[in-house]
C-alpha cells in the first residue's frame, strides 16, 4: 500500500511539472493555433535564468521567479512579433519555425553557457520531507503542486475575469469580428505568445533543482507538454489540468508495475489511441471555426 | 504526357548525369570522398519519401524516422549474425541464450530485402489505417506519429538483448550481394546507391504524374470535396503512407550499409526533424528537389561543421527558419516561381491563362479546420 501512494504522490509531482509547462502550450495553442515547438527551449531558458540568477546575482529560485518570467516572456515577444505573426495562416508550418528557433536557442545557450550540466541549489525553506506514516513527501515537490495549482487558477482568472482575457476569448472566437469592435487582434497574440513563454520560463525555474540543466533539456519535455495539450484538449485549461494529471499518474503507476521504459511506452500507445478516438481531446472547447 | 512531367523527366535525367557521371568524376574517385557522398544519397531516399506522403498527400509524417531505423536495423541483423558465429556477442552479454526467433529468418539475404521494405510498409499501413479510417488530419498526425516515434525508439533502447540497446548493432560483416563482396568505400558500391536512388526517384516521379497522385494532391487540397467525388480517401492516404515507409526502409539499409552500424539515434526525434528540414528546403511538392535538399543540407553540414564545429546547428535553425517563412516552397518554388516569369517576359505579357490554371496550387491553402 506504501509503494502505492508514494508512486501516487511522484505522479503528482510529475503531473505538476507538465502542468505548468502545458499550460504556456496550451493557452498559445488555444489562442493562435501555433503548436509552439520552441516550447521546451523556453523552459530551458528558464532554468539557465534561474542558475545565472542564482551563480552571479545570489537570488534563490523563489526571488528569481518573477524575473525569470519576465527575462523569457521578453524573449517569447520578440519572436512572436519577428516570426510567428507572419506565419498565422500556415499552422503545420510553424510547427516547423517554432522547431528552427528551438535549435537556435539551445545553440546559443550552448555557444555562450558551455554544454556541461549546471546545478541549482533548492530553496533552504522547502528542504526536507513531510511524512505522513510510510508515506514520504518532500517539501520542494509539495511546494510545486501547490504553485501549479496556483498558476492554474491565476491563468484561469486571467482568461475569464479580466479585460484582456474577455478581448482574448473574444478573438479565439472570431477575430475578425473582434476586430471590427476595435480589438487589436496582433496585440492580443503577441501578449498571449508571450505569457505563455514567461509560463515556460517560470516552469524551467522550478524544475532546476528537480533536474540537471542542459541544453538539451527541453527537447523531452516538449514533446511530454505537446502530448498533454492535445490530450487535454484545444486551449482548455482544465483539459491540460486533468491530462496532465492523467498522464502524469499514468507514468508513475505503469512504471512501477512493469519499469520506466516499458511505463513511458505504454502511456504513449494510451495517448495514441486516446487522439485516434477522440482527436479533439478530453474536454473540447465549444468554439466556432 | 504534359509540360509538366515532361520537364521533370529532364530534370530527373540531369539530376542522375549529375550523381553517376559528374560527382565521382569531381571527387577523383576517391572511394572515402564517394563513401560520404553515398550518405548523402542514401538519406536523400528517404527525404523524397516523405515528400511523397507530406508534399504529394499532405501528410506531415514526423515518424519517417521510425521506418527509416526497421529498414536499416533488418540489414544490421543480417549482417550481424553473417560475422557472428550462431549467438551475436552483444546477446550473451545480456544473457540471451538462444537466438531469438525473430532473428533466424535474418540469416537469408532475400528475407532481409523484402523484410527492409515490407516491415516499414506493414507497420505504417496499420498506422496508416489506424489514423485515417478515423479521418485524422492536419496536427494530429504530426502528434500521433511523432508520439509513435518516441515510444518506437524506447522499445527499441529498452529490449536491450534483442536489439543492442543503446549501442545499437556493431561490428557488421560486409555484405555479399550475388557473389560480390560489397566493400563501401569502393566506387561500384558508390554506383549501387546512386542506382537505388535513381529507381527511386523514377517511382516517386512517376507516382506524382499519375491519376494516384493527381487523386492525392487533390486530398491535400479539401480532402472532403474529394470525398464527394467518391475517392476512397483513407485508402489513398494509407497507400501512400506504405510507399512512403517502403521507401524510408530502404534508404535505412542503404544507410546501415554506408556507415556500417545501425543505432538506435536512427530513430531519434532530432533526426525525423531533420529530414523533414532537408524536404522543406528542398521543396516539399516534387520528389526530386526534396531529394537535392537533403544533399545539398548534408553535404553543407560535412563541410562547413568542420569549419564551425558548434555553429553549424545555429547556422542550420537559421537557414532553415527563413526558408519556412520566405520560401514555404523551398528551393522548387523559387526555381517554378523564377521559370514562370521568365516565360510571362517572353511572351511579352501575354498571359496564357490555361497554363497557369495548370500550376500546382501554393502551399498557403493547405489549411486546418
Amino acid at each position: 500500500m506504501d509503494v502505492v501512494f508514494n508512486q501516487l504522490f511522484a505522479g503528482l509531482s510529475m503531473a505538476s511539472i507538465l502542468l505548468i509547462i502545458a499550460l504556456g502550450l496550451a493557452i498559445i495553442y488555444g489562442t493562435m493555433g501555433v503548436i509552439n515547438l520552441a516550447h521546451g527551449e523556453f523552459v530551458m531558458l528558464g532554468a539557465y535564468a534561474t542558475w545565472a540568477l542564482q551563480s552571479f546575482a545570489g537570488l534563490g529560485v523563489l526571488a528569481a521567479l518573477p524575473l525569470v518570467f519576465a527575462a523569457v516572456a521578453a524573449v517569447g515577444w520578440v519572436i512572436e512579433k519577428l516570426m510567428v505573426q507572419r506565419l498565422y495562416h500556415r499552422p503545420l508550418d510553424t510547427i516547423l519555425a517554432t522547431w528552427g528557433i528551438g535549435i537556435i536557442l539551445q545553440q546559443a545557450v550552448r555557444l555562450s553557457v558551455g554544454a556541461e550540466s549546471r546545478f541549482v541549489k533548492g530553496p533552504e525553506l522547502l528542504s526536507g520531507n513531510t511524512e505522513i506514516g510510510a508515506l514520504v513527501m518532500s517539501n520542494y515537490r509539495l511546494f510545486v503542486i501547490a504553485f501549479s495549482i496556483f498558476v492554474l487558477v491565476g491563468s484561469w482568472m486571467l482568461m475569464t475575469r479580466t479585460e484582456f482575457g474577455t478581448k482574448l476569448r473574444a478573438v479565439i472566437q472570431n477575430r475578425g469580428i473582434s476586430e471590427c469592435y476595435g480589438i487589436e487582434s496582433k496585440r492580443i497574440y503577441s501578449i498571449t505568445f508571450a505569457y505563455g513563454a514567461g509560463l515556460a520560463g517560470i516552469a524551467g525555474a522550478l524544475i532546476t533543482p528537480l533536474f540537471s540543466t542542459i541544453p538539451t533539456m527541453g527537447t523531452g519535455l516538449v514533446v511530454d507538454a505537446f502530448l498533454v495539450v492535445i490530450v487535454g484538449g484545444l486551449g482548455s485549461l482544465i483539459g491540460a489540468a486533468s491530462a496532465s494529471v492523467l498522464i502524469g499518474e499514468a507514468t508513475a503507476l505503469l512504471s512501477a508495475v512493469m519499469n520506466d521504459t516499458l511505463g513511458r511506452i505504454a502511456v504513449l500507445a494510451g495517448i495514441i489511441i486516446l487522439i485516434r478516438f477522440r482527436p479533439r481531446g478530453l474536454f473540447p472547447s465549444d468554439t466556432r471555426n | 504526357m504534359n509540360s509538366r512531367f515532361y520537364y521533370d523527366l529532364i530534370a530527373l535525367a540531369v539530376f542522375c548525369a549529375v550523381i553517376f557521371l559528374g560527382v565521382p568524376a569531381l571527387m577523383s574517385y576517391d572511394g572515402f570522398e564517394l563513401n560520404t557522398f553515398a550518405r548523402y544519397l542514401s538519406l536523400a531516399i528517404v527525404s523524397m519519401a516523405l515528400a511523397l506522403s507530406w508534399g504529394t498527400a499532405g501528410l506531415l509524417n514526423l515518424g519517417q524516422a521510425a521506418t527509416f531505423g526497421m529498414g536499416a536495423y533488418a540489414m544490421a541483423m543480417h549482417l550481424k549474425l553473417k560475422v557472428s558465429d550462431g549467438l551475436p556477442d552483444f546477446m550473451g552479454w545480456n544473457n540471451v541464450e538462444k537466438l531469438p526467433l525473430v532473428w533466424v529468418p535474418f540469416e537469408s539475404l532475400s528475407f532481409t530485402l523484402l523484410a527492409g521494405l515490407l516491415v516499414p510498409a506493414a507497420v505504417g499501413g496499420l498506422i496508416a489505417i489506424f489514423m485515417f479510417r478515423a479521418r485524422i488530419a492536419g496536427v494530429f498526425v504530426a502528434v500521433i506519429t511523432l508520439a509513435f516515434l518516441v515510444a518506437f525508439q524506447l522499445l527499441v533502447i529498452e529490449q536491450q538483448g534483442f536489439t543492442g540497446g543503446q549501442n545499437g548493432l556493431t561490428g557488421l560483416a560486409p555484405l555479399t550481394l550475388a557473389g560480390w563482396t560489397v566493400d563501401t568505400y569502393s566506387v561500384s558500391f558508390y554506383y549501387l546507391v546512386a542506382g537505388c536512388l535513381t529507381v527511386a526517384l523514377a517511382l516517386g516521379v512517376y507516382i506524382s504524374h499519375s491519376k494516384f497522385g493527381l487523386i492525392l494532391r487533390a486530398i491535400r487540397e479539401d480532402a472532403d470535396r474529394t470525398r464527394f467525388f467518391g475517392y476512397n480517401v483513407a485508402t489513398y492516404q494509407t497507400v501512400i503512407f506504405c510507399v512512403s515507409a517502403a521507401l524510408a526502409g530502404w534508404a535505412g539499409m542503404l544507410y546501415t550499409l554506408v556507415l556500417e552500424f545501425a543505432s538506435p539515434t536512427y530513430m531519434g526525434v532530432s533526426f525525423s526533424l531533420a529530414i523533414v528540414i532537408w524536404c522543406a528546403v528542398g521543396g516539399r511538392e516534387s520528389v526530386l528537389a526534396a531529394a537535392v535538399g537533403a544533399i545539398i543540407v548534408n553535404l553543407l553540414e560535412g563541410r562547413l561543421s568542420d569549419v564551425f564545429v558548434e555553429g553549424w546547428h545555429m547556422l542550420l535553425g537559421i537557414v532553415f527558419v527563413l526558408v519556412v517563412m520566405f520560401m514555404p516552397r523551398g528551393i522548387y518554388g523559387v526555381i517554378v516561381d523564377v521559370v514562370r516569369r521568365l516565360n510571362e517576359a517572353r511572351r511579352g505579357g501575354r498571359q496564357d491563362s490555361a497554363e497557369d490554371a495548370l500550376l500546382p496550387a501554393t502551399i498557403q491553402t493547405n489549411r486546418e479546420r
